[in-house]
């Protein structure tokens, strides 16, 4: 017995210490860019680890004015919401069809989406960037908008589908024989019921969305329609030689995010383990 | 009449999904594949070259070089995250620390953290003549000169790569398996401490037997996001110094959108989608002989 409660003490102690271990490496520099984006450059540069009493938001300022933030958080907002909204909305519909409808096609079809999953960006980059060069698209936001829907849906067909599956056939049903067409069962039964599916789906895809970078990079080169990920690279080269503007633009990058996270973690760890769970 | 507003229906709430699917994916898949064959500048029309392009990839050695960094990522994500996504999942199912919800947020946190940023700030650490981790070490060594070493030679630089790989993705593993024990039914393992069993004599007849098929799936994940990672490489190295930290994608991305080099670039393209699979394919024939073992 004694060696017992040994063993399971010792065990605590190993899973505090890796618990911690992991905790400090996550905060730490998180914190260190924090403090950082408050102190000017030359402090910086000088002691890193020093605390500066004096704090100011002149990096904010700066970084926000050099490297175009506004605009560039307008357009992440307005990317982010439009795709997401959009992704969803299909996603949802293709489920909701695949699901309920029991048409033989919908097997070839779903099998081409989950063929996506394995398909990545990059794969289609060259043949993406010169079809959207053809039709005159390159460098405009729905240029931007549409392969943002496109990648959103495999993993979100995925997720719709395996929901609205695990849905009672009985309200539809009884909503048919009252005389309601497919789409008003859509609208009115299935959306309503699919209410925690699709806000997983939302908050997963509105996190893709807005934290995208290679489509905004290869897809556009005019910086008034780019996203906040591509302004904060150009922070990454020559345009902040001051390590304080840099910094800051990091954490304006990474401030709503962390915001985001604390309200909605419990959806976020949702749609990521989503996946993988077993029905 | 019922059946024909049922089809009609069906392709208008399907119609859509399938056809921006098809115009994004599906289709550019397969132009890169057909490009693949073809030397192209982008202006012009492609002139054919069979499997030209295949052919001088296989010899290239930053290619093959690449292709090294990239398993060395898959096998971190193999054998590092996944077995330390497992490990704190595990330590936070069996509440073996209090305080657990406020560890598993903050484990859990940089995978909200676009990949940019995150490669920005751990350059600063890293690679900075004042980033933490430097001036840590230099304080630690008492030498002012001390800088990373290790990024600058052929075989180490992607260590620094690695790990903040690690960093970024292991608490997306601690949250799936977490998610996944979380399903496994109490009564069971109350039935077994009841019964004496020890915490060794659980985790291995109780826990991994159920968790194998997330594990498989994990690992999936794994590979295919391995060989996806460009952002964080791009934005932390750009495959530098000299190509040491570069990835078959970045090596894409530069062949085509620095050399103009599409054809090429096409033909890098489709081999990142084989290896994928194929390393899947792999990794499948392993798990259903060790499912087969178990039964």
């Amino acid at each position: 017995m004694e060696v017992k409660t040994n063993n399971m003490n010792s065990w605590k102690l190993f899973s505090y210490i890796l618990m911690a271990i992991f905790t400090l490496i996550t905060i730490g520099p998180l914190l260190w860019t924090f403090f950082s984006s408050l102190k000017p450059h030359a402090l910086i540069v000088q002691s890193p680890f020093k605390l500066f009493m004096e704090w100011s938001p002149a990096n904010y300022i700066s970084a926000w004015k050099l490297g175009e933030m506004g605009i560039l958080f307008l357009n992440s907002i307005f990317y982010s919401t439009i795709a997401t909204v959009g992704t969803v909305y299909l996603a949802l519909a293709a489920g909701y069809a695949f699901a309920k409808f029991g048409f033989r096609i919908s097997k070839v079809f779903y099998a081409f989406f989950a063929a996506g999953l394995l398909i990545t960006v990059h794969s289609v980059l060259v043949p993406l960037f010169v079809m959207e060069n053809w039709l005159g698209i390159d460098n405009t936001r729905i240029g931007v908008l549409i392969p943002y829907i496109g990648f959103g849906l495999p993993f979100q067909v995925y997720l719709a589908t395996s929901f609205i599956k695990s849905l009672p056939t009985s309200l539809e049903e009884a909503a048919r024989i009252d005389g309601a067409t497919y789409m008003q069962v859509f609208w009115k039964i299935v959306i309503p019921m699919a209410v925690p599916v699709t806000v997983t789906m939302l908050i997963y895809a509105f996190l893709g969305n807005w934290n995208e970078f290679v489509l905004i990079m290869v897809l556009t080169s005019d910086s008034a329609i780019r996203s906040l990920p591509a302004g904060i690279n150009a922070f990454a080269g020559g345009m902040a030689r001051n390590y304080g503007f840099q910094f800051a633009a990091l954490c304006i990058g990474t401030i709503p995010m962390i915001l985001f996270y604390a309200a909605f973690r419990k959806q976020i760890a949702k749609g990521f383990a989503a996946g993988s769970l077993k029905e | 009449m019922d059946f024909r507003e049922k089809r009609r229906s069906y392709w208008y709430l399907v119609g859509p999904a399938v056809l921006i699917y098809s115009l994004v994916i599906i289709f550019p898949v397969v132009v890169s594949f057909v490009l693949g064959f073809t030397k192209w500048s982008g202006f012009g029309s492609p002139v054919f070259v069979g499997i030209k392009n295949y052919i001088t990839m296989m010899k290239d050695p930053v290619f093959l070089y690449d292709l090294r960094n990239n398993l060395l990522i898959v096998g971190t994500s193999v054998f590092g995250q996944i077995p330390l996504g497992f490990v704190l999942a595990y330590i936070l199912y069996r509440k073996m620390v209090k305080f657990g919800n406020f560890f598993e947020s903050m484990i859990f946190l940089p995978i909200t953290i676009s990949a940019v940023v995150v490669a920005i700030m751990w350059n600063r650490i890293f690679f900075g003549n004042s980033g933490m981790f430097t001036s840590l070490m230099r304080m630690i060594t008492g030498d002012q000169r001390w800088i990373m070493a290790i990024s600058e030679s052929k075989s180490g630089a992607i260590f620094p790569v690695l790990f903040v790989i690690l960093w970024m993705y292991t608490g997306l593993y601690m949250i799936i398996y977490l998610a996944n024990l979380q399903k496994i039914s109490p009564s069971v393992l109350e039935a077994a401490i009841i019964d004496g069993a020890s915490e060794g004599q659980i985790l291995g007849r109780i826990i991994l037997p159920s968790m194998i098929n997330v594990l498989f799936t994990t690992a999936i994940f794994a590979i295919s996001g391995s060989l996806k990672s460009f952002d964080l490489i791009f934005a932390m190295t750009n495959g530098g110094p000299a190509h040491y930290t570069e990835v078959v994608a970045i090596y894409m991305y530069i062949n085509t959108f620095k050399y103009y080099k599409y054809g090429f670039g096409s033909a890098v393209s489709i081999m990142i989608i084989i290896l994928s699979v194929g390393l899947i394919t792999i990794l499948n024939k392993f798990v259903r002989r060790i499912e087969r073992k178990y039964e």
